[in-house]
């Protein structure tokens, strides 16, 4: 069962005395799906690296607190920018796709099918034999997506990954993201898509200057404090800018249904 | 090697290899071919800046064959730039700029001999008339040679180590804390 | 000739130059060249080839006499001519995974690699840059002062882009797991049969026989 946990984490980026991230305690679960919603910079980005074992491994810095990960598989991350996350060593985007299991030596049959199953759920099959540096930003973040899927990781780490789609695209990936958590893999993402929310995450966390300042249920984004912080869905920002009274609603569903019943 | 330093070597060779649309951008005669070597062993020491030489001449000789054989000046440049980067002399233009100076006539002399035993001195057309203007001068082959070599190469590694030291400060502290030559480069470790 | 195994191909884009140095002109070179030429023709890249040559007999025979312009022209021309050929005959791609499959590094085909993918995208960009710098009153004319500030101007944004994107490219390689020195699986490694690899090896000692007749 695979299982991510921080406890009391305390991280710093190198020459920075401030914390990026501040005494954040946080479990996810396989099966999971987790979001972080924040003003920029308040470490949900930090948190997605940390979780990926990439800070302070990588990155540098230091980290007080513990990080613990229990998985079958590995852990992906899929950063924001698609076009820095090109391996450069992949001259197709089969290739693209193939380069993480390629580097994990997996038999060429095992890649094969992996790579095969991955640009089908992305929807790749027609950019097969393409360059990846002539995709648009859209087909760019899909297919770096597809690389990472095909590592088959257990915890899956997003940062804003509906940054580059259009609403076809970003509501077909939150689909593959509910999907994925149906198969068992645990999931954190990071966006500014509140909307999609309800329907995507078992939880959302509210990072506010790299503390944990409120987690809950999807609910959380209708709740006064953060509709005033400006993170609620939009139907409750309307609601509460138009003066009615709270609970705000949190779909447009349920807007309905109250304006039914006024 | 870290794979922070690994990265490092193909942007920076494709730092000098994209530099020529700058300079052609400002009508100046550089070549400019030297700033990812120096800039990437001010960031990352001499193996890198090594490495990222090697690469750079390996590209660039698929566009034109003639740069290989100077893959040689290329592995000079960045020791030089090691060592400049040990004493700090990227810490001003005051100090790179002579140190510049001083990597043209070493980058010259290197230079020299590939040019003068594999192309006799027709490296470029440029080169090839200054030979020609130095052996009107009353030059022997080899020093009119190296006057062509000199002519090309003494501004072009002066204007490299400015740049390379306008970048190295123009860093933030954060990315330049995680390369470990930069902050001694400038003078700052 | 595409059929070739990568290293075969470059096996004989080095021997022939190495040969035109070695064996005595002009015999020597007009034969490497006419074979460097040959391969070029059969790679339809002959005009390229002859073109990137062509100005270097103009400046050797401006600086020196006929002899001299015949001996080093034609070495110029079979080192031009070959490579010209093996760029031709060889897609990286190819190149990339015959190094990987030969089982070398991962971090030497990504290095090689990576900078042929890096460089027309940061080309790209600088000529972006000088668009805009351009909207912004930049011009190739004035004084070298000026001049110069321009090209920092160009230069320093273009640079330090490139130098913020290392970090990003680094976190994105290591989740992907390349790991410098690990063994990657190729994914269609070019066939390497014993015949290719015996008429490498009888290149490289045809060379070294050659230099070692030339030298006695």
């Amino acid at each position: 069962m695979t299982r991510l946990a921080f406890e009391h984490v305390t991280f710093r980026y190198p020459a920075t005395e401030a914390p990026a991230l501040e005494d954040v305690s946080l479990e996810v679960m396989g099966g999971e799906v987790v979001a972080l919603v924040g003003s920029v910079g308040a470490g949900a980005s930090t948190l997605l690296l940390v979780a990926g074992d990439l800070a302070p491994r990588v990155v540098g810095g230091r980290i007080e607190g513990h990080v613990t990960f229990e998985g079958p598989g590995p852990r992906g991350i899929v950063l924001p920018t698609p076009w820095t996350q090109l391996s450069g060593m992949a001259f197709t985007v089969w290739d693209e796709v193939a380069f993480g299991p390629a580097n994990l030596g997996l038999p060429r049959d095992e890649i094969v099918r992996r790579v095969d199953h991955a640009v089908a759920r992305l929807g790749l099959e027609d950019l097969g034999s393409r360059d990846p540096t002539t995709l648009s930003g859209g087909e760019l973040q899909r297919v770096i997506v597809a690389g990472i899927l095909a590592m088959r990781p257990t915890l899956l780490l997003l940062d804003e990954p509906t940054a580059e789609l259009d609403s076809v695209g970003a509501r077909s990936l939150w689909e593959l993201v509910r999907m994925l958590a149906s198969e068992g893999t645990a999931i954190i993402v990071a966006t500014s898509e509140l909307d999609a929310l309800p329907a995507v995450a078992d939880r959302v966390v509210w990072l506010e200057r790299g503390r944990v300042a409120a987690t809950g249920p999807a609910a959380l984004l209708a709740s006064d404090v953060l509709v005033v912080a400006n993170l609620g869905t939009t139907v409750a920002a309307v609601w509460r800018a138009a003066g009615l009274p709270s609970p705000y609603p949190l779909t447009v569903a349920q807007a309905a249904q109250r304006w039914e019943r006024r | 090697m870290p794979i922070r330093l690994l990265v490092l070597i193909p942007v920076a060779a494709a730092i000098s290899l994209a530099l020529s649309a700058a300079v052609d951008a400002v009508a100046l005669p550089l070549f400019l071919d030297t700033t990812g070597t120096i800039l990437a062993t001010a960031l990352g020491g001499p193996v890198v800046g090594i490495a990222t030489g090697v690469v750079t001449s390996a590209v660039n000789s698929l566009r034109n064959p003639t740069f290989w054989p100077f893959v040689t000046v290329q592995i000079i440049v960045a020791l030089y730039a090691w060592i400049a980067a040990r004493a700090g002399l990227f810490r001003s233009f005051k100090t790179a700029v002579p140190a510049g100076f001083g990597l043209g006539v070493i980058a010259a002399l290197t230079s020299t001999p590939i040019s003068y035993l594999v192309f006799g001195c027709t490296t470029t057309g440029g080169i090839a008339l200054t030979t020609a203007l130095g052996k009107a001068l009353g030059l022997p082959p080899l020093g009119a040679c190296f006057f062509g070599s000199f002519v090309a190469d003494f501004g072009d590694k002066a204007v490299t180590f400015a740049l390379v030291t306008s970048v190295l400060h123009g860093l933030p502290r954060r990315t330049a804390a995680r390369f470990p030559w930069a902050l001694r480069a400038i003078g700052a470790a | 000739m595409t059929q070739l195994h990568p290293f075969t191909l470059l096996a004989i884009a080095g021997a022939l130059p190495a040969l035109a140095w070695i064996l005595p002109s002009p015999a020597g070179g007009l034969s490497t060249a006419a074979v460097a030429l040959g391969l070029a023709i059969a790679a339809r890249s002959f005009r390229t080839a002859v073109f990137t040559a062509a100005p270097f007999w103009l400046f050797l025979l401006l600086l020196h006499d006929v002899p001299t312009t015949i001996a080093i022209g034609l070495r110029l021309t079979t080192m031009v001519a070959s490579f010209v050929w093996v760029v031709a005959a060889l897609p990286a791609p190819r190149l990339v995974e015959a190094m990987v499959a030969a089982g070398w590094s991962a971090s030497v085909a990504y290095v090689f690699a990576a900078t042929l993918s890096a460089a027309p995208v940061l080309r790209a960009r600088a000529r972006r840059i000088a668009d805009a710098q351009r909207c912004r009153g930049l011009s190739p004319r004035g004084g070298l002062a000026q001049r110069l500030r321009a090209l920092r101007a160009l230069a320093l944004p273009l640079i330090l882009s490139a130098l913020h994107e290392v970090d990003e490219r680094a976190l994105a390689l290591e989740t992907r797991r390349l790991v410098p020195g690990a063994r990657r699986t190729p994914l269609s490694p070019p066939s390497d049969p014993p015949g290719q690899r015996i008429a490498r090896w009888g290149l490289v000692a045809a060379c070294a026989a050659a230099l070692a007749w030339r030298l006695k």
